[in-house]
């Protein structure tokens, strides 16, 4: 019997301007019902767009090589012809998208959109189609589908429309469902869900899935087998325990070692990869990964590596000519023993202070032409983005602030730099009160709080070269000479690790981690005492990014910089900051240092977001499947009243709906807002005690 | 949206007395006077004077504009210098043709630039598209009256095909009975907005070909024809509409030459002809009321907008 999938040396080329890019370069793999296979690599190694070869997707200007082979259940789809391929599309092969903000249609009914891949295969009349649609997104979770069929996508969450396009995809139970990155647009507690859904999904319906991701996390949890792509090509395939156990890959071994890991030792620098993946207009002679190899001999640059080695399920086959054997050790890179911030109960003065920091925002009736601004008859809505948070910051501390999207986390960053104000609460910085200021003062005040931010493409002007951008905060703040000025920026290249000619390049001409050094460099133009930095490698590579996490811990260590670091991810956070705050709907629920949030969380909602976070190991990732934390973030417009998180929490009680838990303490400088915590707290809190611990919750 | 409505209502009353206030200005800061205009040039200035103060016309320019706006809240826009008719008479007798004219060539020329747009975007680069780019420019290029003169030149003058002159009948309905001599004033303002409502909807149509759920369209094996109707055109139409709805302007204005050309009986001729003999209630009244469409034609645009996309109508949902 023929596999269910079986592809057999695909090549897909595009034309473009630059040339034609060989996206996929001779990739092979069989797939088998009940089955989930990784396709796993770097942005660019051509995993989304092996799934859209499959699909006859292809973006303009691409097209499957001749020799190329697409068989389902034996049935040759390449070459079919399109009226055929329309037939087998959405019906015995579907694809689930990455963005699900995007990936509905706005002016069409959720209802409709799912009925309408029904009506389209099944023949069938709208009303047993709107029965189908019915079925299928009860299926995947949605609540009360039958009401909802007439909801437009604007109206639900982003989980919630996640939840839509899977129904979409499975309305016609298809055999083959291929999941390019379905959880990368949502938030860890989210993404657990949706990719719980679809393992469970995939045994009751009997489907096979290619799940397309770069987050070796998900690799982990949710795949049986896993083809590693480098550069188009298949570079490692075998089951997923053999991989992240037994690599035999040098490019799989250290992207695993860049993943920063929870239990990452904070002092040692991530292994990096050095270089970027080659231009695959015109893909290097010999091995593709040769450039950025530790292990490559004159051997690799010359002559290709094969994929060989055992096929089948137990089989493990690799193109490599030095294979190696197993994950890089832990003790292999280098120790760089990070300053000692004293934390700020014990040092004599906080650098920053937050108070009680409240910060509203009107909700505004959207629209494009002028509908907004409408207020309601029941008095002014508002979002609470910032419902009483207070936080301290030693000199040299990194401060780490997690939560979920919508929890107010860049709120909280852009009110500590002073680009919005608080509606209550005070920021002090260095003694001096950064809402009591104006004009000269707060400009002058305004080097000292720098911001990183998260997208490189969008954060630096695209009309101005690079030396202007890092000269224009010397020059608003008329520090030195023009002469001075240029020689600052030369510095500040150095600094960042990009050649002294960048200056005179624009920002499109480097690739997203120069960018974000660039970013960095310009944050650090002022010499600052602190930098927030809000999501600052979630839009980067994991090879990338493991260089400009090393690269912001070296910079803080020589320039005595403290950070506030945002971000969704736990693991950066955790390998970043000394000390972690935990948000939840405007409020912070949880602070302590790196380790008490890590080893001893005393809220359920801090226990709840790392047990979401998936680890890049396929035995622990497997042992905790079905828990973490269930539900959506409430709206941030009507908060529930008493504690928050009651809503989603599975202790909370009547009490937790009555009374807003005080912020109590649990170590030394471990805080928590919980009437029922995980740990014991150190004593009963006294008003006085709690607030002088932290702050207070309320 | 009621409450929208209202909201809208009151900034289209406060945008109409504004361009009372202006029009009025402007005009009165024109050189040369009605009375000359109407006596002509050798008048003597007690002549003048009795003109004026015949017509009100020796009074402050403010007391002057509160009568005009009096008497406009009444609908009473005074009496013609050259016609000698009441101006609201010659309006409404005139608006319905313009609705005519300035309604078919609209229909006509969206019922070909829609599909146009589409067509480009689904074609871009390649031959197609460059031929139809090419010919938008052309025609965005020339000015309407020119078009209009090609046109007469070619189908009346050369070919024998189409009467040069508009339907000079008094009715909509008489005007429709004579379908030949309407086909050159229609084409004329056809392609005048054209040309620009392609473009738009061609660029509307590439980002709309570019969003994920198009994709998404296409992977539930969608045929491409029922991907473009369904999930294209409605999301492409959108900025188009806010757009047809602002140029309600040029679309007036191109009705002035159009109307000039073909000697169609409509507003546009009749502000023509005011304009040259400093007929200030004509001027006035109908400078009114292409500022009172203007308002209505982005109202509908608002209106229009709400109600193919449901992100407005749900507002807070």
């Amino acid at each position: 019997m023929p596999p269910l999938l079986e592809v057999r040396n695909l090549s897909t080329h595009i034309r473009t301007r630059r040339g034609v890019v060989r996206a996929v370069d001779d990739v092979s793999f069989t797939l088998e019902a009940g089955e989930t296979l990784g396709l796993v690599g770097e942005s660019g190694c051509g995993k989304s767009m092996t799934g859209l070869s499959v699909m006859g997707l292809l973006p303009p200007g691409g097209s499957v090589l001749a020799g190329s082979s697409v068989k389902l259940d034996g049935r040759e789809l390449v070459g079919l012809p399109e009226r055929e391929l329309r037939r087998i599309r959405g019906n015995d092969i579907a694809m689930v998208f990455q963005d699900p903000m995007t990936s509905l249609d706005p002016t069409k009914t959720i209802g409709h959109q799912v009925a309408e891949s029904v009506l389209l295969h099944r023949g069938c009349t709208r009303a047993e189609a709107a029965d189908r649609a019915t079925e299928v997104l009860g299926l995947v979770g949605l609540p009360h589908p039958r009401e909802r069929l007439d909801d437009y996508p604007h109206q639900l969450s982003g989980g919630l429309r996640q939840r839509v396009l899977i129904a979409m995809a499975l309305a016609n139970e298809p055999r083959v469902l291929i999941a390019d990155e379905p959880t990368t647009a949502l938030d860890v507690t989210i993404q657990a869900q949706i990719l719980a859904l679809l393992a469970d999904l995939r045994s009751r319906l009997d489907m096979a899935v290619v799940l397309i991701t770069h987050d070796m996390g998900v690799t982990a949890g949710h795949t049986d087998r896993v083809n590693v792509m480098y550069a188009g090509r298949i570079a490692e395939s075998t089951g997923t325990d053999r991989l992240f156990r037994g690599m035999r890959h040098p490019y799989t071994q250290s992207l695993l070692a860049s993943v920063p890991r929870l239990d990452q030792d904070p002092e040692r620098q991530l292994p990096t990869i050095p270089g970027m993946p080659p231009d695959l207009t015109a893909p290097p002679a010999g091995c593709r990964f040769a450039d950025r190899c530790a292990y490559a001999t004159d051997r690799c640059r010359e002559e290709e590596p094969e994929l060989t080695g055992p096929e089948g399920p137990q089989g493990h086959r690799f193109a490599c000519w030095h294979p190696t054997d197993g994950p890089l050790p832990a003790d292999a890179t280098v120790v760089t023993p990070r300053p000692a911030a004293a934390p700020p109960a014990v040092a004599e003065r906080p650098l920053l202070e937050a108070r009680d920091l409240v910060r509203e925002f009107p909700v505004r009736g959207g629209g494009l032409v002028g509908l907004g601004g409408r207020t309601g008859r029941g008095g002014r809505r508002v979002v609470h983005a910032l419902s009483g948070v207070s936080l301290s910051l030693a000199p040299g501390e990194t401060f780490g602030l997690v939560g979920e999207s919508g929890c107010g986390k860049t709120t909280l960053g852009r009110v500590l730099v002073g680009l919005d104000r608080p509606d209550s609460g005070s920021v002090t910085l260095d003694g001096a009160e950064l809402g009591r200021l104006r004009g000269r003062d707060l400009r002058r005040h305004r080097r000292d709080l720098q911001m990183m931010f998260q997208d490189p493409f969008s954060s630096l002007d695209p009309r101005m070269r690079v030396g202007s951008i890092l000269r224009e905060p010397l020059q608003i703040q008329g520090i030195g000479t023009a002469t001075e000025q240029k020689a600052r920026v030369a510095e500040l290249l150095a600094e960042v690790g990009l050649p002294a000619r960048s200056a005179e390049l624009f920002p499109h001409e480097f690739s997203g981690g120069q960018r974000q050094r660039i970013g960095l460099a310009r944050a650090l133009a002022l010499t600052p005492k602190l930098i927030v930095a809000d999501e600052p490698v979630s839009a980067l590579d994991v090879s990338v990014r493991a260089q400009v996490l090393n690269l912001m811990n070296r910079l803080q260590a020589a320039h005595d910089l403290s950070y506030v670091v945002i971000s969704h991810d736990l693991a950066v956070v955790r390998y970043l900051a000394d000390r972690i705050g935990v948000m939840y709907l405007g409020r912070m629920v949880e602070v302590g240092t790196a380790d008490d949030i890590h080893l001893r969380a005393a809220h359920p909602y801090t226990a709840g977001l790392l047990e979401a976070v998936p680890v890049p190991d396929p035995e622990l990732e497997r042992a905790k499947r079905g828990s973490g934390i269930t539900g959506e973030l409430p709206s941030p417009v009507d908060p529930p009243s008493g504690c928050r998180f009651r809503t989603r929490c599975p202790l909370a009680q009547e009490r937790c709906a009555e009374e807003t838990p005080a912020l109590r303490a649990f170590g030394p400088h471990h805080t928590a807002a919980c009437h029922f915590p995980l740990q014991t707290p150190l004593t009963e809190p006294a008003p006085a005690a709690a607030a002088a611990a932290d702050g207070t919750g309320a | 949206m009621t409450a929208f409505l209202i909201r809208r209502i009151g900034q289209a009353i406060v945008v109409v007395l504004g361009v009372m206030v202006l029009t009025f200005v402007m005009i009165h800061l024109v050189p040369g006077s009605a009375a000359r205009a109407t006596l002509g040039t050798r008048a003597t200035a007690e002549r003048i004077a009795i003109f004026n103060a015949a017509n009100g016309l020796d009074r402050p320019l403010a007391a002057q504009f509160w009568t005009y706006v009096q008497q406009a809240a009444q609908g009473n826009f005074g009496i013609s210098y050259s016609q000698q008719q009441p101006v609201s008479t010659l309006i409404v007798q005139r608006l319905p043709r313009d609705g005519l004219l300035l309604g078919l060539s609209t229909l006509l020329a969206l019922a070909v630039a829609v599909p146009m747009g589409i067509f480009q975007a689904v074609r871009r680069g390649r031959v197609a598209d460059h031929v139809f780019t090419v010919v938008s420019f052309v025609l965005y290029s020339m000015p309407d009256f020119f078009f209009a003169l090609v046109l007469v030149a070619i189908f009346s003058v050369q070919l024998h095909l189409l009467p040069s002159q508009a339907p000079q009948a008094e009715t909509v309905g008489g005007i429709l009975a004579d379908p030949r001599a309407l086909v050159l004033p229609v084409v004329t303002l056809t392609l005048g907005s054209l040309a620009g409502l392609s473009r738009y909807m061609r660029s509307s149509a590439l980002t709309t070909l570019a969003q994920d759920y198009v994709r998404v369209a296409r992977a539930k094996g969608l045929p491409e024809r029922l991907v473009l109707s369904r999930h294209v055109l409605r999301n492409s139409l959108l900025p188009v509409i806010t757009v047809l709805g602002l140029s309600a302007p040029s679309i007036v204005a191109g009705a002035v030459i159009a109307e000039s050309v073909f000697n169609y009986p409509g507003m546009g001729l009749l502000f023509f002809q005011a304009a040259t003999s400093k007929d200030y209630p004509i001027m006035l009244g109908s400078t009114l009321v292409v500022g009172v469409a203007t308002v209505l034609g982005s109202l509908f645009a608002d209106i229009a907008y709400s109600l193919l996309d449901p992100r407005i109508r749900h507002v807070d949902a």
